[in-house]
């Protein structure tokens, strides 16, 4: 094996045989997922009052009351007054910017030949909880079965089989028109938030992995056999190759979680459907786990999202982002004598870090904004940024192109100025050097 | 041909110069001592060797090849300052060090193995470095240094840390190797081991080689035609008698035993001393003074420092 091999392998075993990163990359995925536990918790329940105005434009489900002088629910049961939930009925159309200027929350449209499509619109200014939807759809669906009672007339079990309906709600943000291009956004920063997380936790393994080769002093041993650049990019690199065998992992159990989580679901569904057949009613034709998915609106926003770009751009910005920034982590180990020295350099270092964390938040709410755009093609900041653009799916391929070549231009520029100030701060023991002494590393030559 | 041939190295930092055309060589199978006061460039130098850091001007050649990257894999290199992995096993350890330098797995851990036998620390294997004592570690960094038969060792203060019983053996080592084919060149300020060890030596003091040569014609060269003397008498009708053909440089006496160092005048022999004294007192003893390479390096030192 050749020398930068040996110091990868060492510095890879050397981490992935510590008890620590064995307890973090088991704990990890539980950690997530009773994250997603807490995220899904709060996206069921959530404690807005809604207030929901119904365009009953053909009348299927209200009538007009002459006395009140205004659209009333045919079926008052239907809608019952709860303090949270308050409904309202109109033959008008809404204008878009009059329902943005009103105080209700969803607006929901229905069409001529409900009974056929079954499709129903609900707009809304800020997404509903889950529980606040369904409990729309249910309301809903039961007043449109119960006027299809009143229609037919007559009613046996068969019947009503038949009038049973399942709407279709079609949820549309007033203010973009695209559903789902808040999730999206959402599940670009969680990638932003791993690159960030990542890149912080291994950047800094790199910098003390430094700083321990330099205090015990076997640092001179170790670069009279190979290259100093050599066995700083073999520490980079190794330490890089545990974060992916770490993200692998979770990755992989997470899945694992997910499966064992729908294989237990599908069960249930199972019982579902074999207590309906016994009743002889039809099995509905959504047994299965992923059908199910696409049919909650947030999970269907993930089935939906362009996964190989999304994945293989999440790979190459961690790449890029880690080498950037754990190079400099690389030189700032090498020009302190310990840990505690290092607060001076680290500043410069972790601003632009931070900053990037927080330019991808702003590119949340507004993605093709001009804070977005630029700080996407910025090399400190684009792998946070880039990621939520990304998965939001608004990029064209030439600013992909520009942003990752100007990404790899920038690291391997970094890697070889902090292999310069490397080189010559691993021999030094004592003062620290003054960033106007760094800079003369920097340009000496060999 | 020689082990090492240092052709007129300079190497400048930022605010000062450390080496000054400095050119010597290290012949084969030599144990070659680098010597100089603290700061001198020696560890300069010897980084230059290493190839850790390349000269500014000025080439080595290495069994008589211009210096190469492949070359290291023959050096083998005990800084001054060093240390292990704290948290990584002996073993473990030993074996990496020796892949770096080239060696396969399995050779690195034969020849590893016959070391540690050879040292008696073979059940130091598994044990992790933080739980060794500061000389178990130096023994650990003298055989990973060695392990791989390098023709050319780099020994930086190599007796540092170790009580007398493991300095001797690490001593009866260096000259086995020496025996056996390699060149040795001994960083150290333990000017005993250098007369006790060393064949030929170089001296750096601020940057710039002021002595270098084989160990005994260096002291010859600085024999000054001194002689000790031990004597029972007068010391004043001795000193009378000493007139002006010899030079009493120093003396100091026990009771009515007489300690001096004579240095003989111009066209003077030990005869004519023995001649001139021997009426006036009772001569008990008398031998060559030679300088000791401490005197050599003091006085070298010395006089290029007053000289600057």
């Amino acid at each position: 094996m050749n020398k930068i091999g040996l110091v990868i392998q060492r510095e890879y075993l050397s981490r992935v045989k510590k008890k620590s990163f064995i307890i973090m990359t088991l704990l990890g995925p539980l950690l997530f997922a009773g994250l997603m536990g807490v995220g899904i918790f709060a996206a069921v329940a959530d404690s807005t009052e809604h207030k929901v105005l119904v365009v009953d434009k053909p009348g299927a489900i209200s009538v007009y009351n002459e006395q009140l002088g205004a659209q009333v629910p045919a079926c008052p049961d239907c809608f019952p007054e709860r303090d949270d939930m308050l409904y309202r009925f109109t033959s008008e159309q809404l204008s878009d910017s009059a329902f943005m200027q009103s105080d209700y929350t969803m607006m929901i449209e229905l069409y001529e030949g409900l009974y056929q499509h079954k499709n129903v619109n609900l707009y809304y200014k800020k997404i509903p909880s889950v529980m606040a939807s369904s409990r729309v759809e249910s309301d809903l669906e039961s007043a449109v079965e119960r006027a299809k009672v009143k229609q037919e007339g007559l009613i046996d079990y068969e019947s009503y089989k038949r009038l049973k309906v399942n709407l279709a709600v079609n949820k549309v943000s007033i203010e973009k028109g695209d559903t789902f291009q808040e999730g999206r956004a959402g599940v670009g920063m969680f990638f932003a938030v791993i690159i960030f997380f990542f890149i912080f936790m291994f950047g800094a393994y790199v910098m003390r992995g430094v700083i321990e080769e330099k205090t015990s002093r076997i640092v001179e041993v170790i670069i009279s056999s190979v290259r100093p650049i050599e066995l700083m990019m073999g520490k980079i690199i190794g330490v890089g190759l545990v974060a992916i065998t770490q993200v692998a992992i979770w990755v992989t159990f997470s899945l694992l979680i997910f499966f064992v989580a729908g294989l237990v679901f599908e069960a249930g569904l199972l019982n579902d459907t074999l207590a309906l057949q016994q009743t002889g009613a039809a099995a509905p034709a959504n047994a299965d786990f992923e059908t199910y998915l696409a049919q909650q609106d947030g999970i269907s926003l993930l089935i939906e999202m362009n996964w190989p770009l999304v994945i293989g751009m999440f790979v190459i910005y961690f790449i890029g982002g880690y080498l950037i920034y754990a190079s400099l982590f690389a030189a700032i180990g090498a020009v302190v004598d310990n840990e505690t020295d290092t607060q001076q350099y680290m500043t410069p270092v972790m601003m632009p870090l931070f900053f990037s964390y927080l330019v991808a938040i702003m590119s949340v709410n507004n993605p093709e904004g001009l804070t977005a755009q630029v700080f996407s093609f910025i090399p400190l900041t684009s792998p946070t940024t880039m990621m939520v653009r990304v998965a939001v799916g608004s990029v064209q391929i030439w600013e992909l192109v520009v942003s990752v070549i100007l990404l790899f231009g920038t690291s391997y520029l970094l890697v070889w100025l902090a292999a310069k100030i490397y080189r010559t701060g691993i021999l030094m023991y004592g003062k620290r050097p003054s960033y106007k002494e760094l800079w003369k590393w920097m340009i000496y030559r060999s | 041909m020689n082990a090492l041939d240092v052709k007129g190295i300079s190497k400048s930092y930022a605010d000062h110069k450390a080496l000054k055309n400095v050119s010597f060589e290290v012949p084969q199978q030599s144990i070659f001592g680098l010597l100089g006061p603290n700061g001198a460039g020696k560890t300069s130098l010897i980084r230059i060797i290493n190839r850790i850091t390349g000269p500014d001007d000025g080439e080595i050649l290495f069994f008589g090849e211009n210096l190469h990257p492949e070359h290291v894999n023959h050096i083998g290199y005990l800084p001054e300052e060093r240390g292990l992995y704290k948290k990584m096993k002996v073993g473990e350890q030993s074996l990496y060090l020796a892949q770096l330098k080239g060696l396969s797995k399995q050779e690195a851990r034969k020849r590893l193995q016959h070391w540690f036998e050879r040292l008696e620390i073979g059940d130091w294997w598994n044990k992790k470095v933080e739980e060794l004592s500061k000389g178990m570690a130096q023994k650990i960094q003298f055989v990973t240094t060695v392990m791989h038969e390098p023709k050319l060792l780099i020994l930086d203060e190599p007796f540092s840390g170790f009580d007398p019983i493991n300095a001797a053996i690490v001593r009866k080592e260096i000259m086995r190797l020496r025996d056996e084919g390699s060149t040795v060149i001994l960083s150290t300020h333990n000017m005993g081991s250098v007369e006790e060890i060393c064949d030929h030596i170089a001296l750096i003091n601020r940057s710039e080689l002021v002595l270098n040569g084989e160990v005994d014609e260096v002291r010859e060269r600085f024999n000054k035609n001194e002689y000790l003397l031990k004597f029972k008498g007068n010391a004043v009708a001795f000193a009378n008698s000493l007139w002006t053909q010899f030079e009493l440089i120093d003396k100091h006496s026990d009771e009515d035993i007489h300690e001096c160092i004579i240095k003989l005048g111009e066209g003077k022999t030990l005869n004519d001393l023995l001649v001139t004294i021997a009426p006036e007192v009772e001569i008990r003893e008398v031998r060559p003074h030679i300088p000791s390479m401490n005197d050599i390096f003091i006085k070298a030192v010395q006089t290029e420092t007053m000289e600057a």
